[in-house]
Parts: structure tokens; sequence; C-alpha cells
């Protein structure tokens, strides 16, 4: 059996690519896809801990967590598109009409 | 003889302010309605009145929250009830004076009634934290009759008027909250009961003098940046320039009030235990609000702003007549409270009629407005003349009185300095008066006319109450009397008046 | 019985002044006629009055008003003398007026304004303590100043009613400091007070001035003449009187002449004892009566204006009052009577003169006598009326004005022998300077050649009449009532408890008035000691037979040089040789000794002005400039501290992390240490 320290150790590195994509990406695409990737981190660390504690608690909220990612990327996507045909463009820093 | 009548004075504006809210175009009636109520009951409360008791009359007491020992206490004496009397007056009047606005009528008649809640709590409640609250309250309709139906910068004005009044009013809460913080009931718990409180402040052993001071000034700041005092009225002319009429009147004529009222009931009891140093602070901002007042007014182009500084000069009378501490001097503060703030509803109300009969307040734009204007002229002429002073208004009587007290205890030149006031004040109205009302009529203004009949209605109605209050001043100076004579001695408590 | 309805000689033209104020304008002529009427029932009342209480008695009623203060009615003799003049003038005039005003389309305000004054003016004369005596007064100045602003299209009219007001509240103020100081001193006394007394009641003030220190009475006294200097015109404050003229003729000859003005002499003779007791506070009258009774005669020499000229008149006869009544410093209270001998036959030839002025300016419509001349051609009646009523003040013999005025001189004279020659030497000139201006007018007007297109016509009857009768009385008056006046009038003070002797001491004019009562002063009462001042001084005159025929001599050869000059008939000199416009000094006459430079331009509009405008900087530079620069202060802290909200989320993400890896660290090493 694979050791659990693998499994964090995968979920480590998923977690710290998304969050250096989150912090450095302009493309709000790119940014939707580094947040799937914070939260899949969060699924594999759930799915592995269940797995080697008898308890299906941590799959069931892995499942929440996929339908809940599909729900956001659903809404993220959306807010895309109609940011889209407003800008021209997806580029966050040119977007900002409620900042400065 | 109604029971409650205090709260019910308090309920009946604010549940028509609630119902104007949602009255649309009839907002007016619900208004007019729900303001003649509480005349009627202030009449009757005025007929019931004892005037030569120095009990607290019309008291309610009922807990509200024991564990803080909060407690909704209201009552009247001869301090409060003048300015109740003033507040019911003035508020009608000014609703009617509103009768043709237009702009958002329902809000603007539920702000009106709203505002006559706040002064009348506050004129009434015998309870620190009540009273807190309702002197909070009163900011809120002044802000939006400010911001929404104000001047050209209007914003500037709502924004400073605020936070102006409301830094004062915080420093006054936290003098509130070391009074409460400071002194136990002899059974341990604490209160906020207003006169309990007062009367512990003659103690030595729990109020140590240098404690005293700091609350005292605290309390003080947040009296005279409501009155508004030199150095801290820049606030009131623009505030009263950029507000709508009704908003200027109710300003002038009942929230100086609070800043005066806060001083007979909660300074001058204290006064006697503090530092003697404040006699003489208190004196010389009160002289000098006086004639620095009058000169400015002297300075304006503005007639608003000129009235707006005519009220820093003559609420400058109040402080005078308070802190002079004779009989005679309080009674005539008190008096000219009253008497201000019927007064300087008639010159708020000529300036606003002024402004959008002819489309201008620069007084150097006027002239000879008299013409076409015959009745609204009288009207006016009267009302400076009894701001001025003029014998057989009220306005003087107040000024002789406080002038009279005052002579005793305050030194000479003080005394001189507010006799050149007086001499400036006729001034600058007549100044006014000539260049807008007098001389040949300009050709722009040959098709105005007088007002409509409500304003001028309105506006005679408060002519003739200062003369009313001017021939017959006894009406009122007797409770105010009996109220001067108790202020100079303790304060009289809630449970020796037998009611808890 | 009449007594119980004085209070209706205020009250009726009260009721007056409402009924045209509210429904005059729909009545014929604007309701003039109810204002003559309701004057005319209070002289009615008065004669009324007169007849009950002569010789020996008194009105005094009284009710409580507010706080320590009460409203009554108090008529004395120096009362009663006033009310029958003030009713009897002003009935007259408002007749005149019906006439006068009439076409005028504001008649209905001027009657109902006019009673209002009318109103005003009696309550003034019969309060029965000082504040509400000044009530009164500032009432009087109310109407005073509307009755000025009139024809307020003018602006000239409005701008002189504005000057009249202000410079009368300059004198109001001092009087209500003094009242103020009065009520104080009296409030620290603590007297017993009976029921139906109150501190500032003339009876209750005559009576304990004796325990006043005296220095405080001195200053009260000034108070008070300050006030009756801002009223009657005295130096420095009579300086709205001439502006005055700007309200129609009736308003000048009622309240500029005959009545309002007189109200600061009465108020001296009313307070009579207060002065008497306070050191120097009769010196202090005398002086500023006779200046400005010169001052205001060399005035009346160079102005155009007929009815300025009559006003710088009545200043200066307003100064010959004052300087009478100062000069009871050496007479006692006879000085009292023979001032008030002069207000009321003043009153009724200074009427007449300004109602005969006014005649002609509703025939020439001009009040420029440059353009008047030879009037008298077409205007007979005004001119004969005019002519009693110039010789009357000039002080021809046996006119009225003979006989009041010269006893003010002869009194000035005694006041001179125990104090001073320098009221009497200035009384004496401003006599020949009052001869000649009178008549350089009534010349200038009546006779010579047309020098203008005017109305050739006389005035209508309405307005003859009430010449003819006020002619009767600037001639007859002093003759008929000459010797009754004075004894009544002196006998005014003995209705009080007031002991002259003993405020002579205080006063500081003990000697004078033992050695005028011929005996020691141990009268008990004042009244005594004042009749025999009085009989003493009419058995045998002080005063050698020059002092006697003197003002007859000044009056003939003021008269006699004014003919020099203006009548064309004599003419020997021309004016040009004292006035004109070529050298400063007759420059400096014309132009009124530069007062309207000095006092308005330079002391109204610059100094006081200018400091009104400074203040205003002050305001807004300093005053607010700290709060706002407060708030700029804050707002542009915040406008730097508010970067921090950049909006963008990726900031906010790296601050995170970096809070949390610092959070590790710091705990790791406090770990590392042993601190937690």
């Amino acid at each position: 059996m694979i050791p659990l320290e693998l499994y964090i150790l995968l979920a480590s590195i998923m977690f710290t690519i998304g969050l250096y994509g989150l912090v450095t990406q302009k493309n709000g695409v790119k940014l939707m896809m580094c947040i799937e990737l914070l939260l899949n981190s969060a699924n594999i660390n759930l799915v592995a801990f269940s797995a080697y504690q008898p308890n299906v608690n941590g799959q069931v909220f892995a499942l929440f967590s996929i339908a809940l990612a599909a729900a956001e990327a659903g809404v993220g996507f959306a807010i895309m598109i109609a940011l889209y045909r407003l800008y021209g463009t997806i580029d966050l820093d040119t977007i900002k009409a409620m900042r400065w | 003889m109604i029971s409650n009548a205090i709260s019910l004075m308090i309920a009946i504006p604010l549940l028509g302010a609630a119902v104007s809210f949602f009255a649309g175009s009839k907002a007016k009636f619900v208004a007019l309605i729900a303001s003649l109520i509480p005349l009627a009951l202030s009449l009757q409360m005025y007929m019931e009145f004892d005037k030569t008791s120095k009990m607290m009359q019309f008291v309610e007491s009922y807990n509200w929250v024991p564990s803080i020992g909060v407690k909704y206490t209201v009552g009247v004496d001869g301090i409060g009830f003048p300015l109740v009397l003033l507040s019911t007056i003035v508020s009608i009047l000014v609703i009617i004076y509103s009768w043709g606005e237009t702009k958002k009528p329902n809000q603007y008649f539920a702000l009106l009634l709203l505002n006559e809640v706040g002064v009348l709590g506050v004129f009434t409640s015998l309870d620190f934290f009540l009273f807190y609250i309702y002197w909070e309250i009163v900011l809120i309709p002044m802000f939006f009759l400010i911001g929404s139906w104000g001047g050209p910068r209007r914003d500037y004005a709502a924004i400073k008027f605020f936070i102006y009044t409301h830094v004062a009013s915080l420093v006054m809460l936290l003098a509130i909250f070391a009074l409460y913080f400071t002194y136990q009931m002899p059974d341990g718990s604490r209160t906020f009961d207003m006169l309990t409180l007062l009367k512990a402040t003659a103690d030595k052993n729990i109020f140590p003098t240098s404690l005293l001071n700091i609350i005292f000034a605290g309390l003080l700041l947040g009296f005279l940046v409501k009155m508004p005092a030199f150095p801290f009225h820049t606030w009131l002319p623009d505030a009263h320039v950029e507000a709508p009429t009704a908003g200027s009147v109710v300003l002038a004529a009942l929230l100086l009030k609070m800043g005066g009222y806060g001083l007979f009931r909660i300074i001058l009891p204290i006064l006697p235990h503090v530092d003697k140093a404040f006699v003489t602070i208190i004196a010389i901002i009160a002289v000098l609000s006086i004639i620095y007042g009058a000169f400015l007014a002297l300075a304006q182009k503005d007639i608003k702003k000129l009235v707006a500084y005519s009220s820093v000069s003559h609420m400058g009378f109040v402080t005078l007549g308070a802190v002079a501490f004779t009989t005679m001097s309080i009674q005539g503060a008190m008096f000219q409270q009253f008497s201000h703030g019927i007064i300087t509803c008639v010159l708020f109300m000529s300036a606003g009629t002024i402004q959008h009969v002819v489309g201008t307040r620069v007084i150097a734009d006027l002239g000879g407005l008299a013409d076409r204007m015959p009745k609204f002229a009288v009207i006016m002429m009267a009302g400076f003349m009894a701001s001025l002073g003029l014998p057989g208004m009220s306005g003087f009587v107040a000024e002789f009185m406080v002038l009279t007290g005052s002579f005793a205890t305050l030194p000479t030149y003080t005394m001189i300095v507010v006799f050149l006031s007086i001499v400036t004040t006729a001034a600058y109205h007549l100044w006014a008066m000539q260049k807008a009302m007098f001389g040949p009529i300009l050709k722009k203004y040959m098709n105005v006319h007088d007002p409509h009949a409500y304003e001028l209605f309105s506006m005679s109605m408060i002519i003739v109450l200062t003369l009313i209050f001017g021939l017959q001043p006894g009406l009122i100076t007797g409770m105010m009397g009996t109220a001067a004579t108790q202020v100079m001695q303790p304060v009289m408590t809630l449970s020796q008046m037998g009611v808890i | 019985m009449y007594a119980d309805y004085a209070y209706l000689i205020v009250g009726l033209p009260v009721l007056a002044f409402l009924l045209c104020l509210f429904v005059g304008s729909r009545l014929p002529r604007g309701g003039g006629f109810l204002t003559v009427l309701a004057t005319f029932a209070g002289l009615v009342l008065s004669l009324g009055i007169f007849s009950e209480m002569y010789p020996d008695k008194i009105i005094h009623q009284s009710m409580p008003w507010f706080a320590n203060f009460n409203v009554g009615i108090l008529i004395d003799p120096l009362a009663l003398v006033m009310l029958l003049m003030v009713t009897f003038v002003v009935t007259l005039i408002h007749t005149y007026a019906n006439g006068y005003m009439n076409g005028d389309p504001g008649s209905s305000r001027y009657f109902a304004e006019a009673a209002l004054f009318t109103a005003a003016m009696l309550g003034l004369i019969y309060a029965d303590n000082l504040l509400q005596l000044f009530i009164f007064w500032e009432l009087v100045g109310l109407c005073s100043y509307l009755l000025i602003g009139f024809w307020y299209r003018k602006p000239s009219a409005a701008a002189a009613a504005k000057k009249a007001f202000l410079t009368t509240r300059v004198g109001d103020v001092l009087f209500m400091a003094g009242i103020i100081l009065l009520y104080n001193n009296l409030a620290s006394l603590n007297i017993a007070l009976k029921p139906g007394e109150y501190l500032l009641q003339f009876p209750v003030i005559y009576a304990h001035l004796t325990q006043i220190p005296p220095a405080q009475l001195t200053l009260i006294a000034l108070g008070l003449l300050g006030g009756a200097v801002g009223k009657s015109g005295q130096f420095p404050l009579h300086v709205w009187l001439p502006d005055a003229m700007e309200g129609p003729t009736t308003v000048s000859a009622m309240i500029h002449a005959a009545t309002m003005v007189t109200a600061g002499v009465y108020l001296v003779a009313r307070m009579f004892p207060l002065f008497y007791a306070a050191p120097y506070g009769l010196t202090a009258v005398a002086a500023v009566g006779a200046f400005t009774a010169l001052f205001a005669a060399t005035m009346g020499l160079t102005a155009f204006d007929i009815k300025r000229v009559l006003a710088f008149s009545t200043v200066s006869q307003l100064g010959f009052m004052m300087a009478g009544l100062g000069t009871g410093a050496a007479v006692g209270t006879m000085a009292v009577g023979v001032a008030m001998f002069h207000l009321i036959g003043h009153s009724f030839f200074k009427a007449l003169l300004f109602l005969c002025s006014g005649s002609v300016i509703h025939a020439v419509n001009t009040n420029d006598m440059r353009e008047m001349g030879g009037v008298g051609k077409y205007m007979k009646w005004t001119m004969y009326t005019m002519l009693i009523g110039s010789l009357s003040l000039a002080g021809f013999p046996l006119f009225t004005g003979f006989f009041s005025k010269d006893e003010i001189i002869v009194i000035a004279y005694e006041y001179g022998v125990a104090i001073n020659f320098l009221p009497y030497i200035f009384l004496v000139l401003a006599a020949v300077l009052t001869a000649i201006y009178t008549f350089r007018m009534w010349f200038t007007v009546f006779t010579g050649k047309e020098r203008s297109d005017y109305a050739k016509h006389e005035s209508p009857s309405i307005m003859i009449i009430p010449l003819v009768i006020l002619a009767i009385f600037a001639f007859g008056f002093g003759i008929a009532a000459q010797g009754g006046f004075y004894s009544y009038l002196d006998s005014n003070f003995g209705h009080y408890d007031v002991n002259f002797n003993e405020l002579a001491v205080i006063g500081g004019h003990a000697a004078e008035e033992t050695k005028l009562a011929g005996e020691p002063a141990a009268e008990p009462l004042a009244s005594e000691a004042g009749e025999g001042a009085k009989a003493e001084s009419k058995a045998e005159p002080a005063e050698p037979w020059y002092i006697q025929i003197l003002p007859i001599i000044v009056a003939l050869g003021g008269i006699l040089t004014a003919s020099l000059f203006y009548w064309d008939k004599v003419k020997k000199f021309d004016p040009s040789l004292v006035t004109g416009d070529k050298d400063p000094l007759r420059k400096l006459l014309l132009k009124g000794y530069y007062q309207h430079e000095i006092m308005t331009a330079w002391f109204a509009e610059t100094i006081v002005y200018g400091s009104a405008l400074i203040c205003n900087v002050i305001d807004i530079k300093l005053v607010d400039g700290w709060l706002n620069w407060l708030s700029a202060l804050v707002m542009g802290f915040a406008q730097h501290v508010r970067k921090v909200q950049s909006g963008v989320v990726q900031n906010y993400i790296t601050a995170l992390v970096l809070g949390v890896v610092v959070l590790v660290v710091v705990i790791t090493m406090a770990k590392e240490v042993g601190l937690i």
C-alpha cells in the first residue's frame, strides 16, 4: 500500500501549484483552474485519510466538494463569459470598474 | 387629567411618522393631525401644570432594562415644559408652512414628525439612557432633511452637522458613563436616573472635584456645541444655509434649545460643585458668542446666514443668563430659549420665502420687495423687530431679564460688551431690512407677489405669539421662576417625589 | 371719575391703530378720522383728569406684570401737562394730516402708524415705572422709524429711517444700562416693599435715592442722560434728526418737533431728583444742552432744505431745554418748571412752523428754499401764521418763546453766578443765531422774487384751521400760562417722599440750595424747599437789569441781522460773506462739520462694518479653518491608507499566505525558545 505521506505530499504539491497560480495569474480562466486545483488537493487528502481510517465520512465530503466545485465552476465560467462579452477580455487587471 | 400625557405626546408623532411615510401625497394631512394632537395635549398640560410646584410633574416611570439600571422615566418641570410647549407649537407651524412641499412629501413630513419625537423626548426624559437615545434620534431626521432637500452644498453641510454634533455627543456620552460607573445606589446597583446622579454630584466623597471637573467639561462640550457657542458654532451657518426652510426652522427653533436645556437641567446643578474657573470660562464663551455672532451677522451677504449668526448671538444670552446664576438671570435665559425659539421661526421662514419667491437670498441682489409683497413685508418687519429686542415683543423681556440678572454677578466689562452687541444687532437687522425690502423695486422683481396664505398664516401666528409673550411674559415666567429657584437648590430625586 | 378711564388715553389710539391697520384701506381717507377721534378723546379725558386733579392731587394706578415688575399709570402735574400738550398738538396735526396725506396710496398705513405713535407717546408720559417708560420709549422709536421711512421706495428715506433707529438705539442701550444699574442698586438695598410697590416705580425710586452710593447715582444718571441725548437729538447723537425730515411733514411736525423728541427732556425732568442727587449729573445735562443749543444753531444758518432748518432749530431748542434742566444744580426744582414751560411752548410754535412749511411744500412741491421765494403773495394765511411762529421761536417780546426761552437764559445766568458762566454764554449766542436763522428762512420763503414755477394757491382749509389754532397758542400761551404753570409744576415732586435738601448734600450742591431757599436746610418736605426757592427768586430778582433785557436785545438784533442779509427790501450784505465753499472754515459750516463723513462714512461704514468683515475672515479661516484642516488631515491620511484595500483579490491572497507563513514561523520560533 502506498504510504499516506505520499498522498499528502501530492496534495501539498497540488495545493502549492494552485496557490502559486492564484497569486500570479491574471487570466480569469486560469484562476478558475487554480481554484479547482486547490479544491482537489483537499479532496485527495479527504479520500486518503478516509481510506486509511475505515470511515467513509471523508469520501462523502469529497463527493460534496466535487459537486460544489462543479456548481462553482458553472457560475464562475458564466461570469467569465459575461465579462468577456462586456470587456472583450478576461484579463482581471483591466477589469476594474469597482476598484482603482 | 390625561394619564401618560407625555408618552402619548411622543408616541403620536412617531406613529404619524410611520403612517405618513406610506401615505404618499396625503402625508401632509397625516402630519397635521399627528402634530395637532401633541399641541392639544401640551395645552391641556399647561392648564393642569402647577406653576408653583418644585416637583417634577406628569411623571411616568417604568423599568426598562433593570439589569443595568435603565428606566423609562419622563416628566416635566418649569425647565422642560416651556420647551415642550415650544416644540409642539413650532412643529405644527412648520408643517403648515411646508404645506406646498412637492418633493417626496411623504418622507419630508415623516422626518419632520420624527424630529418632533426626538426633541419632545429630550425635553421630557429623566433617565440619562433615554435622554441620550432621544438626543441622537434628533440627528437622523435633520441629517436627511439637509441631505435630501438641501441646497447645492448639502452633502458637505449634512456631514459636517452630523459629525460635529455627534462627536460632541459622544464626549457627553463618556461623561454620562463616568457618572454612571462612579455612583452606586445604596443597595449596590447602578442607575441612569438623571436626578439621582445629579444630586450625587454634590457629594465630594463620591465625586472628587478633579473627577467631576472632567465629567463636567465633557457634558459642557456636548451642550455648547449644540447651542452652539463660540468657537463651536461653525457647523450652524453651513447647516442653515443648505437646509430646506423647514429644516432651518426646526434646527434653530428646537435643536439649538436642546443645548440650552442641557445647561439648565444638567450643567447648572453640577456647576456649584466644580472648579470656579468654569464660571469664568463659560461667561467668556457666552459674551464672545453674543458679540462675535452679532458682528459676523453684520458681515454676511446671504440673508439666511445672517439669521443663522444671529442665532449664535441670541443663544449667547442663554449661556450668559445661565452662568450668571441668579434667579432673575436664569429665568431670563429660560425665557430667551422660548422666545428665540418662536422668533427665529419667522426669521428663517422669511428667508425661505424670499428664496422661493424671488429666487435668491443674497441681500445685495434684493431691493424694494415691500412694494410687491406688502403683507410679507409687515410680517418680516415685525419678526426682525422682535429679534432685535423691541419692547412689547418677547425678545426684549428675555434680554432685559438676562441683563438685569447678570449685572449683579458678572463683571461690568462683560456687560459693556453685551450692550455694544445690542446696537450691532439692531444694525444688521435694519440693514438687511433696508436693502431687501425698501428702496425702489428692481425691474426683475416686478412680477413677484405675496407668498401663499399658509406661509403667511404660520408666520403671522408666530408674530402673534411673540406679542402675547412679550406683553404677558407671566404666562410662562412663573414656572420658570420656580424652576430657577429650584435649580439653585439641590436637585430633587424621584424617591423624594414618591414616584418610586 | 375720569381717572378710572385713564387707560383709555392709550387704549383708544391702540384701537385706532388696529382698525387702520386691518380695515383702514377700506375706509375714507385711510381711516384718518379714527386717529383724530382717538386722540381727541384722549384730550377730553386729559382735560377731565386735569379738572379732577387740579391743584393738588395725583393719580396712581398699578397692577403686577411679570417677575418683579408692574404696569401702572402715574399722572402727576409733570405728566399731566405733557398729556395735555401731546393730545392737543397731535389732534391738530392728525387733523391737518387728513388734508395733507389725502390721496397718498399709503394713507391707511400712515394713520395706523401715527395712531400707534400717539399711543406709545402717551404711554411713555404716564408710565408709573422706568421699565414701562422704556418700553413705550422704544415703541415711540419704532414708530419714528416707520414714519421716517414712510416713503420707503425712496432710498434716502429708508436710509434715514435706519440711521434714526440706530442712533437712538445707542442712546437707548445706555438708558437700559442705567435702568439695570438702578434696579440692581435698589435690589441690593433689600427694601421692604409694601403691596403694590415695585422697585422701578418712580415713587419708590425717589424715596430711596439717598441710600444709593453717589458714584452709582452718577453712573445711572449718565446712562439715563445717554437715552435722553439719543431721543432728544443732543450732541453727539443728534445726527439722525435732520435726516429724519425724509418723512412726511406731518411726521416731522408731530414726532420730530413737538412730541417725541421732547421725551428725552421729559425723562430728565421725570428723574430730576436722581439727576439732582447724582454728583455732576445736572452739570453734564447743562453742558450737553448748552453746547447742542449753539452747535445746532450754527448749522441751521446754512441749511437750504426748509425742513432741515427747522430740524436744526429743534435740536437747538431741545438743547435749551436740557440746559434749563441742568441749571437745576443752581436753582433746584424750579428748573423743571422752566424747562417744561419751554418744552410746551416750543411744541406749539414748532408744530406750527412745521405745518406751515408743510403747507408751503404742499404748494411748491420742493423742500429747497432756493426754489421758493415770494410765496407770501399767494399764501397769506400760511405766511402770517408762520410769522407768528417765527417771532415766537426768535423770542420776540410777548410771544410764547420770549417767556419760555428767556426764562431759561435768565436761570442760566443764576447758574453762571453759582457755578459756571459757559452755559449762559453759549445760550445767549444760540439765541442770537436762532433769531437769525428763523428769519433767514422766513424772508427767503415768503419775500422776494419767485425763483421757480409752482402752484400758486393756498392750502385747503382742513390744513389752515390747525395752523390758526396753533398760531393762537404760539402767541398767547406764554402770557396766559406763565405764572400758574411754574407753581403747578413746582408742586410736582412735593407729592413724593423725596427730600431735596438731603439730595443736595449727596449731589454736592448743598450751598446753592441753602442760599436759594433763603433759610437753613431744615425743611422736612422738598416741595416746601422748592417753593421756598421759587418764592425767593420771585421776591427779589437776583439778576441785574441788563441781564433781564438782554434776551430782548438779542432777539431784535437777530431779526435785524437776518433782514439785512435776506430781506430784499433792506438787503445790505450777501450771505456768502459768512458761508460758502471758498475757504475751509466757511466750508466746514456748509458741510455741517463733516458729520456725515465722520459718523456714517468713517465710523459706521469703515470701522464697524470693516471689523465685521475682519471677524468674518477670522471665522472662515481660523474658527472654521482648523476644523476643515483637521478633516482634511484625516481625509488625506485615509487617502493613503485606503490603497491597502486595492480590490485585487490576488493581493489579499498573497497577504493571507504571507500572514500564515509569518504566524507559523513566529509560533515555531516561540516554541523553540520555550515561550509557549
